[in-house]
């Protein structure tokens, strides 16, 4: 069966539930005994062995299997969350994520087994089980008769693992005097049904007593994914002849092979022998798929996932209507067209033209729209790194998180997650003290690191602040002046925010030591470039001894904008809406000089002016009016008045780039197509400031 | 780099007119010939990029191969055109030249190799002389024009 066509859903759906199980094994951390969050882990770990194993993923499958396993115990209240356990199911976790990182890849799930975790998991699930005296007898037994079936390889039956549980079931079948078996049926080759045939020996089987366990799984064999057999564990009363025959009655069955599984191998059996087991049966596992798994290499060789965003069908439908709403406009259009009536075309011209206008504005929105997710597909994934981080570097602290549902673009969604981790472990690393700094600073001995999202007009505003030591503005001048940077004068004269602001500068690092998480000063300059890029900006604040905050500011969206359209000479340049505060009408007596600089002096705001003809070199001439007319811009809470010609107007506009083998001084933010044909630039107004 | 001479196979060339010279740009990286249009001056930019024009709802900057290569200002006449170049998908340039002639095709023997002068910047520019019948053409070097030299950036 070919599942390529699935690989996305899978991929989305398994990060996913990767997302969940990874938070909620945090709140089961905290809180052990919460029985909701054990269900839920359990289903999401299921689900997601399920899903692998559909796709043929047998590692990820095992491995889930196995953590299925332990949140199974768990979840009987057989088991204890310890925090040893929680550690090795992150791991766990850890390493789902890397299968699915080289299936993104290569659509191959890689050759990495993980046995170290695998048998983590199950020491700790023995170990468990064995100390907790519910099943005092159920894991060695278990192991024992795991070991049985590989003992009899040669005979034909094939050998394989059976899950704890599994093993329980047939040591108290044993027990009970009923007999196990274990059963490798071999179909002819020639067997067209394959899957029919699997079907009715099952069927079969079930007439006779209990399938436990089979090998390919069950869900395997209905979709054909097996070679040409598979084993079953079966519990029966029935003895071993009548099982076989009743299996050869299935037409197109070339050997049946049964084995009983013994119970005096229940007790000399060890757990090191376990271990033997789960080699040969990854073995085994490899033997069964190999059709699956070619097929799979050859319809996936490439990475094969397109970036897909999930649409709310109401969104959809919304975009449904206002197309067809946008076919009525025209239909409308062409109508009037043909109206003899001169003054009933241009008036029934200009109401379809506001018509038109009106369907385009909601279109864009609706489409933009789709486009939106909300910021929490990245940032829920930070709880946990703090996590880690705070065992790391033996710190205290706790990641206060708000306003997840803040939307963003999908587009600025995918790239911010890095800049903001990096944030995040500045934060934990370098912005929080030790421990016993803290104490002895007189704080709360729980380092605080707060991610807050909000929507400020036509930005999205996160901010990443921490209660920690704050930066040393001294010591970054004095570490500027060292590295060649800044002068001594120039440190001299500095603002503390120029100061700060130092800190995005490359290869810049206040940390006296270089760690594993942050120090090799390749940091907070990315940070900058990477949100820049985005459109975005960035800014710290700090507070000596009570901590530091990055300001983040982002777009809303990307592609098209709401922009002014300004006049200078005979060009024209579009500027963001969003950055603009106000317009005013200065005259030039009211402009102040500033060493020597141009300054307004509005609301009580001293404003530079910035004279766009000169900065844009425009041809000068003789346009010479009366009273500037001056554009407020604004980049976080610092403003600057654009001296413009003349305004045209509010629009619309596209952003299209302007190549790059053109130099772009970064002024130029991109050019759009305006209405004739003519190409304006936009001015990046934060380039500008 | 363009390989122009080592290859066996015959090259077409499309033939244009700056001033006096005639230059050879391989027909490869010709996306498109358009009519002079409105350009948009880009403020900042480097000298020989004229600006910006909207091409079929694309924008595509566009140089001046005279400024590039030292000669006098252009002079847009009915003849001048816009050559849109390729050299690798999603990046368009335009540059501008006097006129197109024609599109000759030389096989390796009748283009001689240049030799680079790696103190004389404009020796990077060519990747050729052609010879035509009785016209010497120069073959341009397209990669090397328009790829930004490290030093200039």
């Amino acid at each position: 069966m070919d599942v390529s066509q699935y690989l996305e859903i899978f991929i989305d759906e398994t990060r996913e539930h990767l997302q969940s199980l990874n938070e909620q094994i945090l709140v089961l951390e905290r809180e052990p005994e919460n029985v909701d969050t054990i269900n839920e882990i359990f289903r999401a770990a299921h689900s997601l062995k399920g899903m692998a194993g559909t796709m043929g993923y047998k590692r990820m499958q095992r491995l889930t299997h196995d953590m299925e396993n332990v949140f199974s115990e768990i979840r009987n209240g057989k088991m204890k969350a310890s925090p040893k356990l929680v550690d090795v199911l992150f791991k766990g976790l850890d390493a789902l994520e890397q299968y699915l990182d080289v299936i993104v890849n290569s659509g191959d799930e890689g050759t990495e087994d993980n046995e170290d975790i695998i048998k983590t998991l199950n020491e700790i699930l023995n170990e468990g089980l064995g100390g907790g005296a519910v099943a005092p007898e159920a894991a060695p037994a278990a192991a024992a008769v795991a070991a049985a079936p590989e003992a009899t390889a040669e005979s034909g039956v094939k050998p394989f693992k059976l899950a704890e549980h599994e093993q329980s079931a047939v040591a108290k079948a044993l027990s009970e005097k009923m007999n196990a078996f274990a059963m490798t049926v071999y179909i002819q080759e020639t067997c067209i049904l394959k899957a029919a045939r699997a079907f009715l020996v099952f069927k079969a089987l079930e007439d006779l007593g209990t399938v436990i366990h089979s090998e390919p799984s069950v869900q395997d064999i209905e979709d054909e994914r097996f070679e040409f057999d598979f084993s079953v564990v079966l519990l029966t009363d029935k003895d071993a002849e009548t099982a076989k025959k009743k299996v050869e009655n299935v037409s197109e069955i070339k050997m049946v092979c049964i084995e009983p599984i013994k119970a005096e191998s229940v007790a000399g059996a060890t757990t090191s022998e376990t271990k033997e087991t789960t080699e040969a049966s990854g073995s085994t596992q490899k033997e069964a798929t190999p059709a699956a798994t070619t097929q799979q290499k050859a319809t996936t060789g490439k990475p094969v996932v397109n970036r897909s965003v999930r649409v709310d069908i109401d969104k959809l439908d919304d975009l449904m209507n206002l197309v067809s709403e946008l076919i009525i406009a025209k239909n409308g259009l062409v109508s009037i067209n043909t109206t003899d009536v001169i003054g009933l075309r241009e008036s029934g011209f200009n109401e379809q033209i506001e018509y038109l206008e009106r369907i385009t504005t909601n279109l864009h929105q609706s489409v933009m729209k789709t486009r939106m997710v909300p910021i929490e597909n990245v940032v829920s994934r930070f709880p946990r790194m703090i996590r880690d981080i705070s065992k790391k570097l033996d710190k205290k602290m706790e990641l206060y998180m708000s306003g997840e549902e803040t939307e963003l673009d999908r587009t600025v969604i995918d790239e911010i997650g890095d800049p903001l981790m990096h944030m995040l472990r500045n934060a934990a690393d370098h912005g929080l003290e030790s421990n016993e700094e803290r104490i002895k600073a007189g704080k709360p001995e729980v380092g605080s690191i707060f991610l807050n999202a909000y929507q400020d007009g036509n930005n999205v505003v996160i901010e990443v602040r921490d209660d920690g030591k704050g930066v040393d503005v001294e010591k970054i001048k004095k570490k500027a002046v060292e590295k060649g940077t800044i002068t001594p004068e120039q440190a001299a004269t500095m603002t503390d925010k120029e100061a700060i602001d130092l800190l995005f500068r490359p290869s810049f690092s206040t940390a006296e030591k270089i760690s594993d998480l942050s120090g090799r000063g390749v940091g907070l300059d990315v940070v900058k470039s990477k949100i820049e890029a985005l459109g975005g900006d960035v800014e710290a604040k700090t507070v000596l001894g009570a901590g530091t905050t990055f300001i983040v500011r982002l777009p809303l969206t990307l592609a098209i904008i709401q922009a002014l359209m300004v006049e200078l000479g005979k060009e024209k340049y579009a500027i963001p809406l969003g950055s603009i505060q106000t317009i005013e009408d200065v005259l030039p007596s009211d402009i102040k000089y500033v060493q020597t600089k141009e300054v307004i002096h509005l609301r009580g705001n001293v404003i530079p002016l910035i004279r766009l003809r000169n900065v844009l070199d425009v041809a000068p001439d003789d346009f010479n009016p009366e009273s500037l007319t001056v554009v407020i811009v604004a980049k976080g809470d610092r403003l600057a008045g654009l001296v413009v010609d003349n305004l045209i107007g509010q629009q619309e506009i596209v952003i299209k780039s302007i190549g790059k083998y053109i130099n772009n001084n970064k002024m130029i933010g991109g050019a759009t197509i305006l209405g004739d044909g003519e190409v304006a630039l936009i001015l990046d107004a934060n380039a500008i400031v | 780099m363009v390989e122009t001479v080592s290859s066996k196979e015959a090259k077409q060339y499309i033939v244009v007119k700056l001033g006096n010279e005639q230059y050879g740009i391989d027909i490869q990286y010709v996306d498109n010939i358009v009519r002079m249009q409105k350009i948009t001056r880009v403020p900042k930019a480097q000298e020989y990029f004229n600006g910006v024009i909207n091409l079929r709802g694309e924008i595509v900057p566009v140089m001046s191969l005279r400024v590039k290569f030292e000669l006098d200002e252009d002079e847009f006449t009915g003849k001048t055109r816009i050559l849109i170049l390729k050299i690798e998908p999603q990046a368009a340039v335009g540059v501008i030249v006097d006129e197109v002639r024609e599109v000759v095709t030389l096989d390796e023997d009748s283009i001689e190799k240049v030799s680079y002068d790696p103190n004389d910047e404009k020796s990077f520019y060519l990747s050729g002389i052609g010879k035509h019948n009785d016209n010497l053409i120069s073959l341009l070097n397209i990669a090397g024009i328009i790829v930004e030299k490290e030093k200039e950036a």
